[in-house]
């Protein structure tokens, strides 16, 4: 019995007042909610463009470049549009070890890694892509070392060299907002450049979406310009889209809390490594646990990275020993042992031990919680897949990375790099098979005027609107909502409740008032909408998954439920626009016509 | 401040390019980069690394209040 699930009155409503006290903190430094919007730029003089493609790769990080020299080697004819610049936005640029199973160095069998990160995942995991992952890494990685990506710590450089050599037409800065369908398919995208007063329809006969996560603009963690973008358009269109109950579990330091620079121990200008198989079961929500029960300050010892030439040997980030009440870590994946010794070369050293840090991202020191908030596990959430090349429940839209719900960590961490590697092996996958699918069409869908018109509409509606609310006041009251620790990571069903009734306000009164006075304003306008349906996916989520797993904690639900939850949630709309929830058991695939 | 100064710019827009959250734009009448949009900045130091002239200075405050889950 977990002494802390029995909250007294009292408890209770000392939380539900933080929570609204933290609300209304959340308008001291901005306008007020409510006032004229002044555009800045002319809502009607936006230029109209149309691009006509075979395979839309959208993003640029590490699975938007994979996707792209795949599919243009398949023979497709390809365009990559990103919302920011290529290896320069999204997560990638800070994902600094990658994982590579080398079958000449290996220290356990693909059977034993897949099996192993199943036990750690507590059968969360979808093994297929697990496998895949590791059949797949060493190929990848041997690429990027062609390209020079581990020269240097910025990945621009390499990333566009392959893209130059084939001429694959990349267009930067541009915000898409919407997935276009027709006849049950997808045809295409549409978006806005942060630059021009320009709105650009993308046609094509298939799409990745290489998007990657996102968070509530959170403090500390780079991922304020990831909104969950892909996942919602495609979810607008009818797409499946699941994994919106895990979290990920970073911290952020209490020093400078919200700089990512520093939280990540200025990690990001080294150059990028190589990681071996070690599987781990760590970054879940025991800290979050531990802040919970015994109050801040929360110190935590790192988990310790191979040295090059070392076997590898299990062992996990795990409070369980001194809070053995908290979240489930299975017994092989429990911490033992003295605080190990730094390496002594390599962004491993500074994972460990860096400017007077220790510890990956925000560990080390004295710990705040949520830098990543709004996140989860890498790899667990986005779009369903119903085969392993990333293919989604919308006929002709792929998704790779981030953005695919590919389970194929599950809910938890499990290998150190395998994040960045799973965005490269799933790209250039998706890539390839996004190219197959389009060659094998006999021409293109025309889209109807009507259709595209609506678009443009719904994206200028925000420059449009007289009065409303600015995005960034809105987020501020999101974050205040969403980010406490006793909402979204230590889970109680009353307290989600609390929050979905907030976020449901914000997304039918206010989402329909979001206003921008420039291009800016606009992007963020659409972030904001994006931000808080995730919300609502994410409560829903979590209250539907009655039991504890991973980085899914419920104090009211303290332990694992095998009898009713070995299945995945997925999320969908019906045809009035209802948000449902459905079980997909695990190690399975979905039901579709 | 996040991203405080931009001094001795060449207008080559890397920092521009290179910043996720949309905080730098071209000024187009000095055709020299400007901090826009400091709230939005994530203190994540790409625009930094990317300036071939070490023209931007940067601490790590931000400039509206911080959200976190706990303190």
């Amino acid at each position: 019995m977990n002494p802390k699930a029995n909250l007294s009155r009292r408890q209770f409503i000392g939380i539900a007042g933080g929570i609204a006290g933290a609300a209304a903190l959340a308008n001291i430094p901005f306008d007020a909610p409510a006032q004229e919007n002044k555009p800045k730029i002319d809502s009607n003089g936006f230029d109209i463009e149309n691009r006509h493609l075979d395979v839309l790769i959208i993003g640029g990080g590490m699975a938007g470049v994979f996707a792209a020299v795949k599919a243009h080697d398949a023979g497709a004819n390809v365009l990559m549009v990103s919302k920011g610049r290529v290896g320069s936005s999204g997560l990638t640029p800070f994902a600094k070890g990658i994982f590579s199973y080398d079958k000449a160095n290996a220290s356990m069998s693909i059977d034993e890694f897949v099996d192993t990160v199943t036990e750690s995942a507590i059968q969360t995991n979808n093994p297929v892509f697990t496998r895949q992952l590791a059949e797949h890494s060493y190929a990848r990685v041997q690429e990027l070392k062609d390209w020079g990506f581990f020269d240097s710590p910025l990945y621009n450089h390499s990333f566009m060299k392959p893209l130059s050599e084939r001429n694959i037409p990349i267009e930067e800065r541009m915000m898409i907002t919407h997935l276009l369908k027709q006849d049950g398919r997808v045809v295409g995208a549409s978006g806005f450049s942060l630059d021009l007063q320009k709105i650009v329809h993308y046609h094509a006969k298939t799409v990745v979406l290489c998007t990657g996560s996102g968070g509530f603009k959170p403090n500390g963690f780079p991922v304020c310009d990831l909104t969950h973008d892909g996942t919602i358009m495609a979810y607008k269109i009818g797409a499946k889209v699941t994994g919106k109950e895990w979290n990920d579990g970073h911290p952020g330091s209490a020093k400078n809390s919200g700089s990512s620079y520093d939280n990540w121990h200025g990690q990001i200008e080294e150059k990028p490594s190589i990681t071996s198989a070690q599987i781990n079961h760590h970054l879940g929500v025991d800290m979050n646990y531990q802040a919970y029960t015994q109050g801040a300050p929360v110190m935590m010892m790192p988990p310790r990275p191979q040295r090059p030439g070392e076997k590898p040997k299990q062992q996990a980030v795990t409070q369980q020993e001194v809070f053995p009440a908290g979240p489930f870590v299975p017994e092989a994946f429990k911490q033992s042992g003295p605080p190990p010794k730094p390496p002594e070369e390599g962004f491993l050293r500074g994972l460990v031990s860096s400017k007077g840090h220790s510890g990956p991202p925000g560990m080390g020191g004295e710990q705040v919680g949520g830098s990543s908030a709004g996140m989860a596990i890498h790899k667990s959430e986005g779009l369903v897949p119903i085969n392993a090349q990333g293919l989604s429940t919308i006929p002709g839209l792929y998704a790779a990375g981030d953005a695919l719900g590919s389970y194929m960590s599950g809910g938890i961490y499990t290998q150190i790099g395998s994040s960045l590697a799973g965005s490269a092996v799933q790209g250039a996958i998706a890539g390839a098979a996004a190219a197959n699918d389009s060659l094998g069409m006999a021409s293109k869908l025309d889209v109807s005027e009507q259709y595209l018109a609506l678009v443009n509409q719904q994206i200028l509606a925000p420059l449009k609107r007289e009065r409303g609310y600015s995005p960034a006041w809105v987020t501020q009251v999101l974050q205040g909502v969403m980010i406490p620790n006793f909402v979204l990571y230590i889970k109680k069903e009353r307290m989600m409740q609390a929050a979905l009734a907030y976020v449901e306000e914000l997304n039918e009164h206010h989402v329909p008032m979001l206003m921008a006075d420039d291009l800016h304003a606009l992007r963020l306008a659409h972030e904001t909408e994006n931000m808080i349906i995730t919300a609502e996916m994410k409560l829903k989520a979590s209250i539907m998954r009655k039991e504890s797993r991973c980085s899914h904690y419920r104090l009211d639900c303290p332990d694992i439920d095998y009898e009713n939850w070995q299945a995945w949630i997925n999320i969908s709309q019906d045809e009035k626009g209802n948000m449902v929830l459905e079980k997909q058991p695990f190690d399975s695939w979905p039901n579709f016509s | 401040m996040p991203i405080k100064q931009i001094s001795g710019c060449i207008g080559c827009e890397a920092c521009v390019k290179s910043c996720p959250t949309d905080v730098i734009h071209m000024n187009k009448e000095t055709n020299k980069a400007e901090i826009r949009y400091p709230e939005d900045c994530q203190i994540c130091h790409l625009c930094r690394l990317y300036c071939p002239v070490g023209a931007i200075t940067i601490t790590p405050d931000k400039s509206i209040p911080v959200m976190v889950s706990w303190r």
